[in-house]
């Protein structure tokens, strides 16, 4: 037998074996680890987890101790070297990693190397080919575009010629003047950029054969490539999701509801996710939000089908404010906003959907067992990040440590966090100062707000850093932003 | 009191017994002291005044010295010629400035006052008579001067700006249209990379003489590798028959024979042991075909004082400019009734006079008479073992696509493209004209004209075709490394902190190339192969061709089986027709993974086969130097002589209007790079490159200096204006792509 079927025989195997012989390593920190360790133990799948020096004190340890005793943790030099995750999972003699979000969650070329390594590990997420392919920008625009779901107006491959650039953006900025758009926008970017690298916005079609040579000249020197896309600016929107699950079959993909990702912060990251992402039952909205709904779930799910997609995954989309809808791009791992979905989320047997749990079942290759018609949901989650920044001053992330972190437990409530209640916490300076998600659970958007307001009322966050300045949070931020919720 | 005359000649005999026992090392110690004996003998009976006929007794002894030197002679070893060209006694170019011309001036600076005194520059004259007439002959002397050991002639070690102070000097000799003699007395180059570069200026010098339009005669005593060849593509090549010529010193081939580590040195043993195998005596070369005629020295060496051998010298410089004249002429039977009468060894030269200048003609034949002789070179070093229709057809293809090539490009497109130019003019006039015709018409046909409303929607939304998809590229080529399940560390993670990278990504995706600081790890020649040009395009040609052992060096022919064995070839150079985006091309490979990629006598037949078929077809030509450690030195000369042959070679495609390209990818040093690599007006390196003339451990070696690290490095060799550029590997294509399209070559088959 030669080495790829050796390879994709001992996978097989793998993914054959019963739960409770698995041993995942958690290759990620703080609260999402934490959720990871939960679900796995209630699985009873058995876990390793890392941290690095400045995190020990971190509740992921806390918690990895707690739940797998001192023997399922490895102190590793940094979260970034593969090379050291994979010597961790072979001392652990692990059979999957978990990658968590952020780090190696949407890189293909580590979950290539987990399966493919002499001593291959299920990577749980969607299979490498997968990842590569919606990873692409342009690729995913592409393959959405075949089956007709609506994409940002534009090129959907690269642009090299200046006439031809030049032709697409004067037709982008006549078309929106069709479209009723008062300062059109164009939007020029370096097509196998990322990260918002290379982008450049055009106000004016005179100035764009200018910003045309600068981005591609700057693609060239950066990625080798100077193709560029060019697209519509599309402005005034809101953020919706759809939650795409499905099992290793890759054949019946489900969906479990949309959210609406829309209160960010200046630098377009997420504070407050709401789910179900529009709610025509209880607000008035000037399109059909009922409708755009149902199609933008569709659309998800047509594109999952058609790649074969085989684990969790986001399908993120814009919306305009006359109801349009535009695909984004497509997150292929799990988010942090899952905890929303899976609180209004409700199987045969009742109970809240854990997304986590369901990934890592899925993931070590266990069937769907149910449909999407068995899946129904109930009232309305939100979910606020609690973070030690200053909104008022261009949300500054805030470094220090904490004395007191205390809130007033209930039913409707579900907090995670790494940072301990017990002991004060120095802040670790080299990861994203994210302090706890707060998931509240209400019958309708009335009842979560009303709650959410009480829970963050309650909520005592205290600290100093270095110079002695007290502690800045962004609970007034979060505040006041519940009362618009869903609102277009 | 001794006669000042016999004291003066006691102290004659006496260097003439240091330099016995000098050039000898140590061997015939008896004649040495059977000299000295009798010397010290003469020289206390003198002292004491028993000598009753002091000039008789003075000649008996100094017969005796001769006696025994012309005894010596006949034992002489190649080790021994090395010492005697190195010796300081030895003749070197102000002697023969003195004595074979009859009045000079040195152009090239005076005594350490030069921009390199170990290169020698003046205009000498040579008085010959017809008749009663006197003739004044002027001609450019070039050579290296180690005058007896003058330390700052640094032993005719020419650094890159005296190899350059030659080729400018041969330039105005050539625009004075006066012929060249050139005198090599050269140990080889000093290594060195300054600007303008040891390898960059050799490959520019002979680059530069394979055109000269003067008659350009060289006369080797020490002939040491790229050094040598820097002023000694000539018309006729004549030898010092106590001189050496070789592809490299003997103990720098014996430091790479006995894998020398620096600071250490190689046995003598082994040292005299490659001195014999590497063939390098002047009748050794003589019998190659390397040199045209051996110039019969006096025994163990010419010194200062055998004024017969400069007046033998002389006659023999007169003879070989007087033939190179006779054979640019144009009448063959003049010709050959001339060249007879010269080749006689009675010919009184003196009394015969020719005129060295050439008319334009002339120049054009000498030119190509010179490259010739060149091209035919050394085709006994390889075997061929093309089957025989093969050869049939090499060999009669020319006559039959010659004529049709150069009526297609040099009459054809000519002519089509002034034909073309004349259709435009005529075309732009029409237009104008219709423009002005029609315009009244066309203003009332205007108004009718109902505008189209353009569906903008439509086409800005909906999947457009992409026919070239290139971006996601996958490689059809990926190292075998890539099978291996490892973590690599990149050279430069101590400096940059790059995190170990996985080895089936480093060897397949990322080719070779280190994510986080653009490290180039060195690939196999396949990857550019399959990887560069269009699928299934790559053909070879003269895969036969195979590299043998033509000297027996010992145990070498196994040495070339392994590596035969190892790379699947016959030879380290792969020549092949490929195309980009369908544009045409040849390819010549130096294969670093055959023994180094050095360069032999078969590599060189391929390369300058290639440059040929390439010039034939109007092809661009690309030279990719996957690696090469320099000229084969297990094949002695027949490998050095690739360096002007090949040079020729190039030249000619150039000259025809070629695109001529070179890519370095690894480790590229010496010989080829001083010759048909370095002569190249466009030379690029991948990032993985390192380029000079020679390693650090040669340049610590022979001239003492450190370097610092990075020497070599591709981006030095960009900063001291060696190269044209630097690419990534992954970007081959596109620049080569990009280097067709826009550089280079008026008489290509697709402008």
């Amino acid at each position: 037998m030669d080495k790829k079927a050796q390879l994709k025989a001992e996978v097989d195997r793998l993914l054959s074996l019963p739960l409770t012989e698995h041993v995942v390593l958690v290759a990620n920190r703080g609260e999402i680890a934490m959720r990871i360790m939960r679900a796995c133990h209630a699985l009873g799948i058995g876990f390793a987890a890392i941290y690095t020096a400045s995190d020990e004190h971190s509740g992921h340890v806390r918690l990895a101790r707690e739940l797998g005793g001192d023997n399922c943790l490895y102190c590793v030099s940094s979260y970034h070297d593969a090379n050291e995750l994979m010597s961790v999972a072979d001392n652990f003699h692990c059979t999957a990693v978990h990658p968590g979000y952020g780090f190696f969650a949407e890189d293909f070329r580590f979950a290539r190397r987990v399966t493919k390594r002499d001593r291959p590990m299920i990577f749980i997420g969607p299979s490498w080919k997968i990842i590569r392919e919606l990873g692409d920008k342009i690729n995913t625009k592409r393959l959405a575009r075949s089956l007709g779901v609506p994409t940002v107006p534009g090129s959907d491959r690269p642009i090299y010629e200046e006439v031809e650039a030049e032709r697409i953006a004067k037709s982008l900025f006549e078309f929106q003047v069709e479209q009723g758009v008062t300062h059109p926008l164009v939007l020029v970017k370096a097509s196998a950029g990322g990260g918002g690298m290379g982008i450049e916005e055009v106000y004016d079609p005179d100035q764009f054969r200018q910003v045309f040579r600068r981005v591609s000249n700057y693609a060239l020197r950066q990625f080798k490539d100077e193709g560029v896309l060019i697209e519509q600016r599309v402005k005034d929107f809101n953020h919706l999701e759809v939650q795409i699950v499905s099992d290793r079959s890759g054949k019946h993909p489900v969906h479990f509801g949309t959210r609406n990702c829309s209160i960010q912060s200046s630098g377009r990251q997420k504070r407050i996710e709401v789910a179900p992402g529009f709610v025509p039952d209880t607000l008035e909205y000037n399109f059909d939000a009922a409708k755009l709904l149902t199609n933008i779930v569709d659309y998800s799910l047509a594109m999952a089908t058609k790649v074969g997609y085989d684990n969790v995954g986001t399908w993120e989309w814009i919306v305009t404010r006359t109801g349009e809808p535009f695909l984004m791009e497509v997150n292929t791992r799990i988010q942090v906003e899952n905890g929303v979905s899976g609180c209004i989320a409700r199987l045969p047997d009742h109970k809240q959907v854990n997304l986590i749990s369901e990934q890592i079942r899925l993931g070590l290759g266990e069937p769907l067992g149910y449909t999407q018609a068995e899946i129904a949901t109930e009232g309305v989650g939100l979910e606020y990040r609690i973070i030690a920044e200053d909104p008022q001053n261009n949300f500054t992330p805030w470094v220090g440590r904490i004395d007191q972190f205390t809130w007033e437990p209930a039913p409707w409530l579900t907090l995670l966090t790494h940072v301990p209640q017990k002991e004060s916490y120095e802040i670790p300076t080299e990861f994203d100062p994210n302090l706890a998600l707060a998931i509240i659970w209400g019958k309708d958007l009335e009842e979560a707000k009303q709650r959410g307001l009480r829970f963050l009322d309650s909520l005592k966050l205290q600290g100093e850093n270095a110079q002695g300045q007290e502690l800045k949070a962004n609970i007034g931020f979060l505040r006041d932003n519940t009362t618009n919720l869903l609102r277009f | 009191m001794i006669d000042n005359n016999i004291e003066k000649r006691i102290q004659a005999l006496h260097e003439r017994l240091i330099y016995l026992k000098d050039i000898f090392a140590g061997k015939h110690e008896d004649s040495a002291s059977l000299l000295e004996e009798r010397l010290e003998s003469f020289q206390q009976r003198m002292n004491a005044a028993f000598v009753f006929d002091p000039y008789t007794d003075m000649a008996a002894l100094e017969d005796l010295f001769s006696y025994v030197e012309r005894r010596l002679d006949n034992t002489i070893t190649p080790m021994d010629r090395v010492r005697i060209v190195r010796h300081p006694q030895r003749i070197c170019l102000r002697d023969i400035l003195e004595n074979v011309y009859d009045n000079y001036t040195e152009v090239g600076g005076q005594d350490e006052y030069s921009l390199d005194p170990s290169m020698l520059i003046a205009r000498a004259v040579i008085t010959r008579h017809r008749g009663k007439k006197t003739y004044q002959q002027s001609v450019m002397v070039i050579g290296q001067e180690k005058g007896h050991g003058a330390e700052y002639r640094n032993g005719g070690s020419v650094k890159p700006w005296g190899n350059a102070k030659a080729m400018h000097y041969m330039l105005v000799a050539e625009t004075e249209g006066i012929p060249i003699h050139t005198y090599v007395f050269t140990p080889g180059s000093y290594p060195i990379e300054d600007y303008p570069g040891a390898a960059q200026q050799i490959a520019r010098n002979l680059y530069g003489m394979a055109g000269l339009r003067v008659p350009v005669i060289a006369v080797f005593s020490e002939g040491g590798s790229g050094g040598a060849e820097a002023i000694s593509l000539a018309d006729r090549r004549l030898m010092l028959s106590h001189g050496y010529y070789s592809v490299i010193s003997p103990e720098g081939a014996a430091a790479i024979e006995g894998h020398i580590r620096p600071g250490q040195r190689a046995t003598t043993k082994l040292i005299e042991h490659c001195a014999s195998n590497l063939h390098i005596t002047a009748q050794d070369n003589l019998e190659f075909g390397y040199i045209d005629r051996v110039i019969q020295e006096p025994p163990l060496g010419a010194r200062p004082w055998h004024f017969e051998f400069f007046r033998l010298l002389r006659q023999e410089v007169i003879r070989a400019t007087d033939e190179v004249i006779i054979s640019t002429r144009s009448l063959p039977l003049l010709r050959g009734l001339a060249l007879k009468r010269h080749g006689s060894p009675k010919a009184d030269l003196e009394n015969l006079y020719i005129r060295w200048a050439l008319s334009g003609h002339s120049k054009k034949r000498l030119v190509d008479l010179r490259q010739k002789k060149f091209l035919g070179l050394s085709t006994s070093a390889i075997s061929d073992n093309r089957p025989w229709h093969t050869k049939m057809w090499a060999a009669c293809v020319d006559y039959v696509t010659q004529p049709w090539n150069s009526f297609k490009y040099d009459f054809y497109r000519k002519h089509q493209r002034k034909i073309k130019v004349i259709m435009e003019e005529v075309d732009n006039e029409w237009e104008s004209l219709k423009n002005k015709l029609w315009a009244p018409l066309g203003k009332v046909l205007q108004k009718f004209e109902v505008k189209k409303p353009e569906n903008y929607g439509e086409q800005l939304t909906t999947l457009s075709t992409w026919n070239h998809d290139t971006r996601i590229k996958r490689w059809k080529y990926l190292s075998p490394r890539y099978k291996i399940d490892q973590a690599v560390t990149c050279p430069n993670s101590a400096e940059y902190g790059c995190m170990d990278l996985w080895g089936p990504d480093l060897f397949g995706e990322f080719a070779g190339v280190c994510s986080y600081c653009g490290y180039h790890f060195p690939m196999e020649p396949e990857w550019v192969v399959q990887n560069v040009f269009d699928d299934g395009s790559v053909r070879e040609f003269n895969a036969e061709i195979e590299a043998r052992n033509p000297l027996n060096f010992p145990n070498f022919s196994e040495r070339i089986a392994k590596a035969q064995e190892k790379n699947g070839t016959r030879s380290g150079c792969k020549t092949f027709e490929a195309r980009i985006d369908d544009i045409r091309l040849v390819v010549a490979m130096l294969m670093g993974t055959f023994r180094g990629g050095s360069v032999g006598a078969a590599e060189g037949y391929k390369f300058m086969e290639a440059a040929n078929f390439a010039l034939k077809k109007r092809f661009p030509f690309l030279a990719y130097v996957h690696g090469t450690a320099g000229m084969r030195i297990q094949e002695g000369t027949h490998a050095l002589i690739q360096m002007p042959r090949c040079t020729v070679a190039v030249r000619r495609y150039i000259e025809a209007g070629g695109l001529y390209v070179v890519l370095y990818d690894t480790n590229s040093f010496a010989g080829p790079v001083a010759s048909f690599l370095g002569c190249s007006p466009y030379q690029f390196a991948v990032r993985s490159s390192n380029i000079g003339f020679a390693g650090p451990g040669v340049i610590k070696e022979t001239t003492g200096i450190d370097i610092p690290p990075k020497y070599h490095r591709s981006t030095q060799a960009l900063s001291r204006g060696h190269i044209q550029g630097i690419w990534d590997r992954r970007q081959i294509r596109t620049n080569l792509k990009q280097a067709l399209r826009t550089i280079g070559g008026r008489n290509l088959y697709y402008r």
